[in-house]
Order: structure tokens, then sequence, then C-alpha cells
């Protein structure tokens, strides 16, 4: 008998949209559940609904085979089911025991019993092999333990089904190991897991069943085993899909940025970029390499002018720019697709219109003598809309309107409607499916081929791996190697370095500097 | 691609239908949280709720009081759009009409005052005195990190009493003791545009300001930048925007329509002199106009056109009848907390849906505009 099951789940958002339509998934006990699907697929709504946060339209959810229905996540807690969201909710300044006894607190008389909530902590954390110092504030530990001071909060809670939303996401590759092997140990010891990814490798390798949703449907579920990513991928996406990028042969001597001692100090006074020495080409795309915050996406504000530099140089095209304003840089040829496109690279209320020429309000075409007009920047929209394919109403339609993929096309359509010197990218295709993953990896690619050099900053190895010409890594703001992107380069040898585990030496690395 | 633009355009006319129906929704609401209050509180309630409904159109004088609140409400209402467009929560109107009404009776008072030039000089000279005053805590926001609301809660009330203490200890009064000034010579007031009623020249400012607020916010890259630092300032940063000049350029600008109520104050019919608290908190009451307009400078008058009713109707319900103008406050606020609410955005736009009150709604608002 299956341990969980929803049958005929449907679930409308107000305002219309479908979020699951018709959804059957079947958890049987003691497995690795994977659920996958391009984003927009239902996952999140699907889950939400097990964990009681969203209530369906329609359908049934069967535990231990009796019709169950959870009015929040308390009853669904009680009923043995935890969740470990992508986003954790743990109180940062709080330590690693008392975020996880937090609600459900030991108690002597009416104190917090701390020595049995640390014991207690301590041995679920040795049964289930996730290793982690009860005592320290939750915010001193990396992302990794995070995550598994929230996974032991579910277990402390006796959760028997953990729900994982995305939970490889913030890891690098060491960690995900790591995190693979707590989740076998959990197994083992009858526990149930569900798995939401989007990263086929990682699901194969960790699931033993997977269920495929698409728009909101389930597609299937199979047996891991009797599937490749090939056909996993055509599952998700209803069709064939390509992820190799064809890219030309390019002449890479022109020198047109070049970055020399860059120092970046946050605003708590830490050093985030620590001396860095960089050249980017035209015609190639270097990739910055990292954990997140270890100065990349600082290095990229700040060749960008959004960020003030405590020392060293940046030129572009021969020039040194670190004094010149945003505007100027950019009319040096600088593009830049910024990490977050909601809080960074749109005005989500304004009109796909007014976001397209955001950037070129000092450009006759568009102004002329403090005057907008109007027919010029709607007919730059229709031609944008047209040549990238935006799929959208109009160009009055607000950009917040529009999906996810499409809304980054929004972005890149601005900066890459003519061609730039100097591309910088920070995180394309963070939640977008992968129709316009592949639209914007094409595009990326053109303009390189195009000659633009390009500066490319990714949490997704695979990403950096397929698009870069060079890859640098990053370790607390310094370069600790850098390679020539090879066909045998892989997530595994660049991860030693990500953690700070191992370091090129500086002849190592200057085969790759130059 | 041919059918894109359709779709545009009747997207836009749906958002702006809903819109209108989240104001008048809003308004309905008001309207019947009105009536349990006055049927509380007053003996004869329908008549009560009769005056406040009717009683500003029953006379020409009455209609003159409703069409100068009607343009005294506009300019406000579009100095509070301009800043809420750049999501900037300056306060700030009322210090500057205070400010600019000084600036304009001194004009007024002078020799100048005398000659034709007393109406242009005098607004302008209020103009210029309310975009400085918007000015500082634009400036202190940009260079010293100072809260814009604070800072201009701050100053309206250095503006009240500086206008306080120059009223009693320096400005030419007609008698000692007074908390007014001497009237403003016949060339320094605005002159009726209807005889024996209150209509001036005011109406005519606040129409040509609401096409000039519109003009410079849709039209000009100015308003364009102004209007991208609102949705996302980050963003604005991003594109190259310098977010702070337009950040202080829009306080200022707003500032110079704070200005101009000033002017509209002292040199129209209903004063047509500075004396003490002129202004009587009107000024704040364009925050209601602006949200409820949701700070589009057309919806500025439209709006100021419903309220100004209520407003004048609750005056007169104050006075003609036993029920308090404190009610018509209660009101206010209910209509703020509809329309800034999402929550009871969704609640009323579900509730036209279900259809009863759905016809309700114009019916009343026909009602009130009568």
């Amino acid at each position: 008998m299956a341990l969980l099951e929803a049958i005929g789940i449907g679930k409308t958002y107000p305002g219309g949209v479908v979020a699951n339509d018709g959804v059957n998934l079947v958890i049987e006990p003691g497995e690795v559940h994977a659920v996958v699907g391009e984003n927009g697929a239902g996952k999140s709504t699907l889950m939400k609904i097990l964990f009681g946060i969203e209530q369906p339209n329609a359908g049934t959810l069967l535990l231990d085979g009796k019709p169950v229905k959870f009015a929040n996540p308390r009853e669904a807690i009680d009923a043995g089911i935890g969740m470990v969201f992508q986003h954790f909710s743990l109180v940062p300044s709080f330590s690693v025991y008392e975020n996880v006894v937090l609600g459900s607190e030991p108690k002597a008389g009416i104190r917090l019993d701390r020595h049995k909530a640390i014991a207690e902590v301590e041995a679920l954390s040795e049964k289930f092999r996730l290793k982690v110092d009860p005592l320290p504030p939750v915010r001193t530990l990396p992302v990794g333990q995070q995550q598994r001071v929230e996974i032991l909060k579910a277990l402390y809670r006796n959760a028997r089904i953990l729900i994982l939303d995305e939970p490889t996401a913030v890891l690098a590759p060491q960690e995900v190991q790591e995190l693979f092997v707590a989740i076998r140990s959990l197994v083992a010891q009858g526990k149930t897991v569900i798995f939401i990814a989007h990263k086929l490798p990682e699901v194969l390798e960790i699931s033993d069943s997977i269920t495929v949703m698409r728009q909101g449907k389930t597609v299937g579920q199979v047996k891991t085993r009797e599937v490749t990513e090939k056909s996993l991928a055509a599952m998700m996406v209803g069709r064939e899909v390509s992820l190799r990028v064809e890219r030309k042969a390019t002449d890479q001597s022109e020198r047109v940025a070049a970055v020399t001692g860059l120092r970046v100090v946050n605003a708590r006074g830490t050093e985030v970029v620590a001396g860095l020495d960089l050249n980017v080409h035209a015609g190639e795309i270097v990739g910055l390499v990292g954990v997140e915050g270890n100065g990349q996406a600082e290095t990229l504000e700040a060749i960008t002018g959004l960020r003030s530099i405590a020392g060293g140089d940046i030129q572009v095209a021969g020039r040194n720019v670190s004094s010149m304003s945003v505007l100027e840089r950019r009319g040096l040829g600088l593009a830049s697709i910024p990490e977050d496109r909601i809080a960074e690279g749109l005005a989500t209320g304004a009109s796909v219109a007014e976001n397209l020429v955001a950037t070129r309000l000092n450009d006759p075409r568009y102004v002329r003598s403090g005057l907008l007009d109007l027919k010029a920047i709607r007919a730059n929209a229709q031609k944008l809309i047209e040549r990238f394919s935006i799929r959208v109403g109009g160009p009055s339609s607000a950009v917040g309107t529009l999906s996810g993929g499409n809304m980054q096309k929004v972005v890149v359509a601005r900066e890459l409607s003519e061609q730039p010197k100097l591309l910088l990218v920070n995180q394309p295709t963070r939640g977008v499916d992968l129709g316009a993953t592949q639209f914007i990896w094409r595009t990326i690619t053109d303009a390189r081929d195009a000659g633009a050099a390009v500066l490319l900053s990714s949490a997704d190895l695979s990403e950096l791996l397929a698009l870069s010409d060079r890859l640098i890594v990053l370790y607390r703001g310094k370069i600790v190697a850098a390679f020539i992107n090879q066909p045998d380069l892989s997530p595994e040898t660049l991860g030693a370095y990500m953690l700070g585990l191992s370091t090129q030496t500086s002849e190592e690395m200057q085969v790759a500097l130059k | 691609m041919s059918t894109l633009p359709a779709i545009d355009r009747s997207s836009r006319f749906k958002t702006m239908r809903r819109e209108v129906g989240r104001a008048l929704g809003a308004l309905v609401i008001a309207l019947l949280v009105a009536f349990v209050v006055v049927l509380l509180t007053s003996k004869a309630p329908f008549e009560a709720l009769n005056v406040l409904l009717t009683q500003p159109l029953s006379r020409p004088r009455t209609i003159g009081l409703w069409i100068d609140d009607i343009a005294k409400l506009t300019v406000t209402g579009l100095a509070f759009s301009l800043v809420f467009q750049a999501r900037q929560f300056a306060m700030g109107v009322q210090g500057q009409v205070y400010i600019g009404a000084l600036a304009a009776t001194y004009v007024a008072l002078s020799p100048l005052g005398a000659s034709w030039a007393g109406i242009p000089l005098g607004i302008a000279a209020a103009m210029l005195a309310g975009a400085f005053y918007g000015f500082i805590p634009g400036i202190a926001k940009a260079k010293l990190g100072a809260n814009e609301i604070v800072s201009s809660l701050m100053l309206n009330y250095i503006a009240i009493e500086l206008c306080n203490y120059l009223v009693r200890a320096n400005l030419p009064k007609p008698q000692a003791g007074v908390l007014t000034t001497n009237d403003f010579p016949d060339s320094a007031v605005f002159p009726t545009l209807v005889a024996n009623t209150r209509i001036d020249l005011s109406i005519i400012f606040a129409l040509v300001a609401v096409v000039l607020v519109w003009f410079a916010l849709y039209r000009t890259s100015w308003g364009l930048k102004l209007r991208l630092v609102g949705h996302n300032a980050r963003f604005a940063e991003y594109s190259g925007i310098k977010a702070t000049f337009i950040m202080v350029s829009a306080m200022t600008a707003s500032g110079a329509l704070g200005g101009l109520l000033g002017s509209m104050f002292v040199q129209g019919q209903t004063y047509g002199k500075l004396t003490v608290l002129f202004e009587g908190g009107l000024a704040f009451e364009g925050i209601l106009v602006a949200i409820v307009a949701r700070s589009r400078p057309l919806a500025v008058p439209i709006v100021a056109i419903f309220y100004a009713y209520l407003r004048q109707g609750a005056q007169l319900m104050n006075i003609r009848t036993d029920v308090p103008a404190e009610v018509i406050g209660i009101v206010t606020a209910i209509i703020i907390l509809l329309v800034s609410s999402s929550y009871s955005l969704n609640f009323i736009t579900r509730l036209f849906r279900r259809g009863p009150a759905a016809s309700a709604a114009p019916a009343a608002a026909g009602g009130a505009a009568k």
C-alpha cells in the first residue's frame, strides 16, 4: 500500500491561474521520490498542498490509505510530514539546537531544558548522519549546514515523510554529495523523502522513482532505473531538447576589459573582493565560478558602476572607467544582465516599452529636448518583442504580468538589442524554464560570436561549463584557480576549488589567465 | 501580431474599469458606514443624510464652495501624486502651502501687489518658495539620509508657526490683535469667474496644473525616469538614471504645486488676505485624493470632484443638523482603508461579481454626483 497518495488534485489560484489540474502522485514507503518539471509546472503548489499551506479545490489525499485534509502545516506536521523550503525559515541569531526545538521545546518546569535539548539534537544528528554542531548561532553556518538544521527540525518533530524543495539549488557539488549521503541514511532508517528538483543528473542519482509534471498536470510516474537524462528531459518539456550550444571560432586577441587589483569592501566593512586581476577578451566568455557570496556579484557590480571600489583599476575598451557613471560606462558599450531581474533588472510596474528603453534615455532616437518620442519607443518595443519572441499582450502591458522566462527575455532584449562590447551576466537562467534557457544561452553565445567580451557568473555549474571559454574560480574574493574550458573539466574538479579545499599555484593559473 | 495591440488596448480598458470599480466600491461602502454612523448619532438621520447628499447643490453659493474645494483638492492631490509616483513619502504639502502663502502675501502687500503684476508675481513667488520648501527634505534625504516623512512633517510645523509669527509680528494688520493681515488690493486677488460665488481663477490653474503634471510624467524623459525610480529605484540606478536627482527634483516640483496652492488660498476669493491657520487641514486631504486616484494625474480631478462634494456635504451637515462634521473624518478613514488595502479591494471586486451590489454602485455614485 502506498504511504501517501494524491488523486486528481486540482488547484486554481484566485485570478484564474490553474496551478494543478488532475495531479496524481503515489509515494511508496521508504523510497526517495523525485518530482521534476520546469518552473511553473506546479511542483511547488503540489508540495504546498501536501504540507497544508494550500488547500486543493479538487481531489483527495490519502495517508496510509485513509483520506486526510490538512488545513494548515501544523496538521501536516502532526501527521508526520516535514518540509524543508528553498528559503530556510531559521532564526539567524539562535543557536542550532534552539532552532531545532523551537516550538516543541523539552521543558523542565516552565524553563527550557537546555541540556536535554542539546542531547536530543546531538542524538538526532548522529542517528541520521546529519553532522552539525548544536551550539553556534545559525547565521555563522554555511548554507549546507543550515539546510541540515532544517532537516533536523523536521525530524525532531517525528516526520516520516520529508519534502525537500530544490535542496541542491544552493549547494556546491561536495555539499550535494553530503546531502545525498544523509538522504540515503534517512531512507535506510525507514523515512520517506520527496525530492523536488530540476537538475536531472542529481535526480537520476538519488531517486528511486520519479513523477514528471508539466503545465500543472502529471505527465507520468517512472522508475528511475528505466529512464535516461534525455528521455526525462523530453518528458518534462514535451519534446526533444538539446542542451548543447554551438559556438563559432572567434578572434580573441583584443582585450576589452582589464581589471587590476580590484578591491571591494561591503557595507559591513568586510573585504569581499580582495585584489582581483582579470582580463576579458573580445569573442570569449569568461565564467566566474564560486559558491554564491565569494565576490562574483560584487565584481560584476563594480565593473557596471553600481558599487564603489576600495582599490584597483577597471579598464573598459582601453579607458579607465573607475570614476565613470553607470551611463558613461554603458556609453562605452557595456551591457549587463543582472542577478535578480525583479529586484534589479526590471521595473515590474512599468510597461514593456518603458523597460526596454530605460537604459537609453539619453539617446536622441527616443528622447529629444527632454520629450519622449512615444512612437519610436513603441516601435522599438514592437521590434524587440518580435525579434526575441517575447510572449506579451503588447508594448504597453506591464512587465509584472509576464512569466519569469518572458521577463528575463525583456532584460536580455534590452541589453542585447545592440551588440555590446562588454557583456556582464549574472545568473541568466535562474528560475527560467528549459525553453527560455536554451534561447538565452543562444543569445549570449551569439553576442560572443559577434565579438562581445562576456563575463558570466552563475550558480549552475553546468551552465558555466556549457558556455564558457575560460573559467575562473573565486574563493573569498580571490582567484584560487583558472581553467581553459575543455570537455574533460568536471564539476567535481571545480568544486574542490570552490570550497577552498585546494588552490592552484600561480604557474598553473597563468596558463588560463591571459 | 496584428491582434496584439487590440489585446493591449482591451487589457488597459479592463484595468481602468477595475480601478474605477474599486474607487466607486470604496465610496459606496464609505457612504453605507456614514449612514450607520448618522443613524447612531442623529435624531433625524434621514434629514441629515439628505443634507449631506443634496445640499452642496442647493444654491449657487454652495456650488461655488464645492468648485473651490475641487480646485484646491486637485492641486494638493497632484502634489502628493508627484512624490508618490517617485515613491517618496514626503508629507510637506501643508508646509509648502503656508510658505507659499507667505511669499504671495509679501508680494500682494508690496507696491507691486497694487499693479497688474500682483497676481502673476504673487503666484510665481509662492511657487518658488514652495519649491524651495520641498527641496529641503529632498536634499536632506539625498545628502544626509534624513527620512523624508519625518523631515517634511517637522517642516510643516515650522511653516505654520512662522506664518503665525509673521502675521502677529510683522505683516500689516487692520488693527492690533486680529490674526489676519490687511486685505490684499483687488489687483492681487484672483477675479471671480461667476459673480457672487467663490469660483475664481483657482479652478483654471488647477486644470492647467493637471495637464502640466500629466505631460511631465508621461511625455517627458524626466517623468519616465521619475516613474521608473518609483517602480524600482535599484533598477533605475542600474539603468544609469540618477535616482537621487530625480527624487530631489520630484520633491521640488511637488513643492512648487504646494506653493501654488498657498497662493490660491490667500489670493483667492475665499480670503484675499493672509490669516493664521487658513488652510484648515485641507492640504493633507491630498493624500487621500492621490491614493484613490492611484497617483494618476488625470484621475486626480475626478476623485477631487467626488471628495469635495462629500466634504462640502459634511460641512453643511455640521452646520444645519445635529450630526458633527467628525463623521466625515470616519468616512475619510474608511475610504483610505478600503482603497489602500488590497484585501478589501479583492473583497469589493468579488462583491461586484456576485451581482446585486453591482447595480448599487453606479446608482449611489450617480446620487453623489447629481
